[in-house]
């Protein structure tokens, strides 16, 4: 199956799941987004660093820099108290989504 | 987000941009290395992981744009990156800057300011509560109909039984009034007798006191008096107590009632104090000193009220068989207080400056056009490496704001000063000129049309030619594309529209200077020197002098000591000065003149003069005798006439021994001999031809005030604190008003004209400017894009000479175009100059050949200079240049 494009809004509710165990640099947040969704969802540096600037600077992310596990220092980013809120609240939201979808799709 | 984490990122993201770049960077980086390093692990070669890598990003400098776009200020950091770039381009432009600066400077200025003076004087509303609906009526016929009409009390009268249009009518009359009491001596100033409803009419509450009450214009009202906000404060220290004071005006005892405030400008400018005017009932038509001025009823409009008073005129002429051609002209008050040149001249300036503003916004076109063939290439590149087209237009646009705010803000300092200058240079008969300020409007509005202007004719052009074919443009250089073609006949087309306005406003100002040289080269009728003239108006002040026996005895000891001072000449008296001081004027009877039953002369001057009077002038006695001290009541009635009286009345008839009446009323059977005939002097104006006139001796047709003539052998300016020293010690309650040398009186006499004529020749100056600008960038633009061409021919022989004549030829076509269409234009609209010229006809030969020539001269100079740059370019680097 040939990877999907994001939904909008999609990507903010991925880097914050993606986040919710640990932190990660920007390969590490494709490269989970990539495992968690089984290869669906391919995320491009062109929308993830956008979104992850964006998403700092709405409060819900941190970052500082660190050494990777390959003796790189790289920027990591990790949740912060804001960040979970929004997490629970866009996850919460997605469930009624999904739900409402899929009866929409079943209803005959 | 919270505001406050948004502006803790805005901060940074504004402030320490490096930083938030170098971050940026570093981040992207290692995403890179990090990508290539697992490439590397699952067993590729360096090489081609790195490519591979990259090629999985997708362009580093992508992906920073796009997250900068992400980031919180993203727009006010770009403007600010936008405001930097444009000022560094404008920088490295200069000379591109600096034209389409002084373009913009020079037309938002000079339309500003005269803007802001036309708004000033013919829309500003007038500071009377709904001053449009206060109308001034006068009556006009035959012979007797100077241009906005007089009336009678008899007419006014009539006019107040069947005025079914306007609230209660109200009579006036201006005329100059003696005035004493309070502090210092007494004073001549300005005044005018009004009815009661006067004041009520214009809707203007007096500072302090009333105005007239209803009935106080009856019979055997007592003398009123209410006085304005400068002589109050002048004479009477602004106590209230002058109320119920009686103070002396003209002579006699007046009662001040109320003080009406300093911006209560009617029925002039400088009008100081009102009295009742006592409403006897006439016992015959005349004298038709006054105006009526009433205010419409709630809704009824001007036409109907003309319409109405035709209807009242058609009746007056039933009741008097002498009016003739009878109308009555309903003003409003604004072109009654304008009078008859001001409006003319104001609205031909205004239109003659918004050619001005055609010009610079043709010419930020034409610049801009310019500038967006020089830039094609680098928009195209721009977009070739990755700018939004949104980006762009924003930057073009940021760039073009940039200029209109500069040129604007240039602009307000020039229509700033240009107002100041207006004012400064206020031909003195410019009303409502305190008014004129800064108009924020006008300014608006052209800062908003040359900046629209910039903005499409910068814009549009450099996108459209990126849009159509990056490769085309790219590849082609910038030169010779048809998209650079049809721009280069549109600039042409504008520089041919530059030089046919200049060209008409050139005509234009050539017209009006050629007959302002011929003004002030005209004859009023005298020879006198006009520095060694001195004059000044008398008034006695005092009810004895009105006495004509009193009278005489007084002037004859003014004119004794007068003539007696060191440095006086000779000394005379005058009801009536050139250049355009005319006394009086009537109509007259020729004796075994035959007239039709009811017809009548027409009314000519009238004028009152004592003996020496034409010889101080030097106005030259042709035929006869002039006045002597020997003209007295107790002789016959004499008169002189002027030469084009005899020519017009005359005609084929020795004057002298010919009988002459005054016809107006009051003047009975008295016939005068005719003893002298002199020579035609103008009394109504330099500009008017001088028109026939009959002289009266003083002491045979007295009247208290009158103006002193004085001929001096030296400057008269220096004798004026003499003789008025000698008047004051002869009684100290005399006043005097007017003191001027004729050559003072001919200045002011100028001042419009000279108004006029210097700001059009300062817009066409301007206009002219701006065109030179505008054909010298057209040709060295031009120059440039040749300069392969140029090199070719050079180098296949052609001289120098051959180059130059070729872009002569150029500049040559560019002119012949706009020279056609601009004498065209100013054949039709010179004619819009008519009533300003004098001497000079609308299609003046001399000026239709000069102002051609001096725009082609300036055409060729503006080609010069790329010219001479042209013959210089050295084949061999123009072939490299490729």
């Amino acid at each position: 199956m040939p990877p999907t494009n994001l939904l909008q809004g999609t990507l903010d509710l991925l880097i914050l799941k993606s986040l919710a165990l640990a932190e990660l640099h920007g390969l590490g947040i494709a490269h989970r987004i990539a495992q968690i969704t089984n290869g669906t969802f391919q995320v491009k540096p062109g929308s993830l660093f956008p979104a992850l600037h964006r998403m700092e600077e709405a409060g819900w992310l941190a970052s500082e820099w660190g050494d990777s596990e390959n003796n790189r220092r790289a920027k990591y980013y990790r949740l912060t108290a804001a960040g979970r809120r929004q997490f629970q609240t866009e996850t919460r939201q997605w469930e009624t989504i999904a739900l409402a979808i899929s009866s929409a799709l079943q209803a005959s | 987000m919270s505001i406050r984490t948004y502006l803790l990122s805005l901060r940074r993201n504004l402030f320490r941009r490096e930083e938030v770049e170098q971050d940026l960077d570093a981040e992207l980086r290692v995403y890179l290395d990090q990508l290539t390093d697992e490439k590397i692990a699952a067993g590729m070669s360096e090489a081609a992981a790195r490519r591979e890598a990259r090629i999985e990003i997708g362009g580093v400098e992508q992906v920073k744009e796009e997250v900068r776009e992400a980031k919180a200020g993203r727009l006010v950091g770009e403007l600010w990156q936008d405001l930097r770039y444009g000022m560094r381009t404008l920088w490295r432009n200069r000379r591109f800057a600096v034209a389409a600066l002084l373009a913009l400077g020079l037309g938002i200025g000079a339309t500003t300011s005269m803007f802001s003076v036309a708004y000033g004087i013919l829309l500003r509303p007038l500071p009377y509560p709904d001053a449009g609906r206060v109308a001034v009526v006068g009556l006009r016929y035959y012979p007797r109909d100077n241009a906005f009409g007089t009336l009678c009390i008899r007419d006014f009268l009539t006019w107040r039984e069947n005025n079914h249009s306007f609230e209660e009518p109200s009579l006036f009359q201006s005329m100059r009034m003696d005035v004493g009491g309070g502090e210092g001596a007494p004073e001549q100033v300005q005044g005018a007798s009004v009815t009661a409803g006067f004041f009520n009419t214009l809707g203007v509450r007096p500072l302090i006191g009333r105005g007239f009450g209803p009935e106080e214009d009856a019979p055997a009202t007592g003398s009123l008096v209410v006085i304005g906000e400068g002589i109050w404060r002048r004479r009477f220290s602004a106590n209230a107590q002058v109320l119920g004071q009686s103070i002396l005006v003209n002579g006699a005892p007046a009662t001040v009632i109320g003080v009406m405030p300093a911006g209560f400008e009617f029925p002039r400018r400088e009008t100081e104090v009102w009295t009742n005017l006592v409403l006897n009932p006439p016992t015959r038509y005349g004298p038709w000193f006054y105006r009526g001025v009433a205010r419409l009823k709630p809704g009824v409009t001007f036409e109907q009220a003309q319409a109405e008073t035709n209807n009242i005129g058609q009746r007056m002429m039933e009741l008097n068989a002498l009016y003739k051609r009878l109308s009555l002209p309903v003003l409003s008050l604004r072109d009654a207080m304008l009078g008859t040149t001001i409006k003319p001249a104001i609205l031909v300036l205004a239109g003659a400056v918004g050619f001005v503003l055609l010009i610079a916004v043709v010419n930020v076109a034409n610049l801009m056009l310019a500038r967006a063939a020089v830039r094609e290439r680098e928009m195209a590149l721009r977009l070739g490496l990755g700018a939004g087209r949104r980006r762009l237009v924003r930057q073009l646009l940021t760039e073009s704001v940039l200029l209109a705010l500069i040129g604007g803000a240039l602009g307000l300092v020039l229509a700033w000063s240009g107002v100041e200058v207006i004012r400064a240079w206020n031909p003195g008969n410019l009303p409502f000129i305190e008014s004129v300020r800064l108009d924020g409007g006008a300014l608006c509005f052209t800062i908003l049309v040359s900046t629209l202007t910039g903005i499409l004719f910068g814009l549009a052009p450099a996108l459209a030619s990126a849009r159509s074919d990056l490769n085309a443009v790219l590849k082609d250089g910038g030169r010779g594309a048809s998209a650079g073609r049809a721009r280069g006949g549109m600039r042409a087309a504008l520089v041919i529209s530059e030089v046919a306005i200049s060209l008409m406003l050139l005509v234009g100002a050539g017209l009006l200077f050629r007959s302002f040289v011929k003004l002030n080269r005209a004859d009023g009728g005298f020879s006198a020197p006009p520095r060694q003239v001195l004059t000044m108006l008398i008034s006695p002040g005092n009810r004895k002098y009105g006495d004509a026996k009193a009278g005489a005895a007084f002037y004859e000891e003014v004119l004794r000591r007068v003539r007696g001072l060191p440095g006086v000449e000779m000394a005379a008296v005058t009801d009536s000065l050139p250049p355009d001081r005319q006394g009086d004027a009537d109509t007259f009877v020729l004796e075994g003149q035959p007239l039709g039953p009811g017809e009548l002369n027409p009314i000519v001057s009238a004028v009152t003069v004592g003996p020496d009077y034409f010889r101080a002038l030097g106005i030259p006695v042709l035929r006869g005798r002039s006045f002597t001290r020997h003209d007295n009541p107790g002789s016959p009635p004499v008169a002189i006439v002027s030469e084009a009286f005899v020519q017009r009345f005359m005609a084929n008839q020795d004057p002298i021994g010919k009988r002459l009446q005054q016809s107006g009323p009051g003047f009975g059977d008295n016939w005068m001999q005719i003893v002298g005939v002199v020579g035609n002097v103008k009394y109504l104006g330099l500009r008017v031809d001088a028109d026939p006139a009959y002289y009266v001796p003083f002491l045979q047709s007295y009247g208290p005030r009158i103006f002193l003539v004085v001929r001096s052998s030296g400057d008269a300016e220096t004798l004026s604190d003499a003789v008025r020293k000698e008047i004051l010690s002869i009684d100290p309650g005399v006043t005097l008003a007017f003191i001027s040398t004729m050559e003072q009186s001919l200045r002011q006499s100028m001042s419009q004209p000279r108004f006029d004529t210097l700001l059009l020749a300062l817009f066409a100056g301007i206009a002219l400017l701006l065109a030179s600008v505008g054909i010298y960038g057209l040709i060295a633009y031009a120059v440039t894009q040749r300069t392969h061409e140029i090199g070719v021919r050079m180098a296949l022989g052609a001289s120098r000479a051959d180059i130059l004549r070729s872009i002569f030829r150029q500049g040559l076509t560019l002119a012949a175009g706009g020279i056609a269409a601009g004498l065209a234009g100013a054949f039709a609209l010179t004619r819009l100059l008519q009533t300003m010229l004098f001497g000079v006809a609308p299609t003046d030969r001399l000026t239709f050949a000069v102002a051609p020539l001096t725009l082609l001269a300036v055409v060729l100079l503006a080609s010069l200079l790329p010219a001479l740059r042209a013959t210089r370019v050295s084949p061999v680097a123009a072939l490299r240049y490729e």
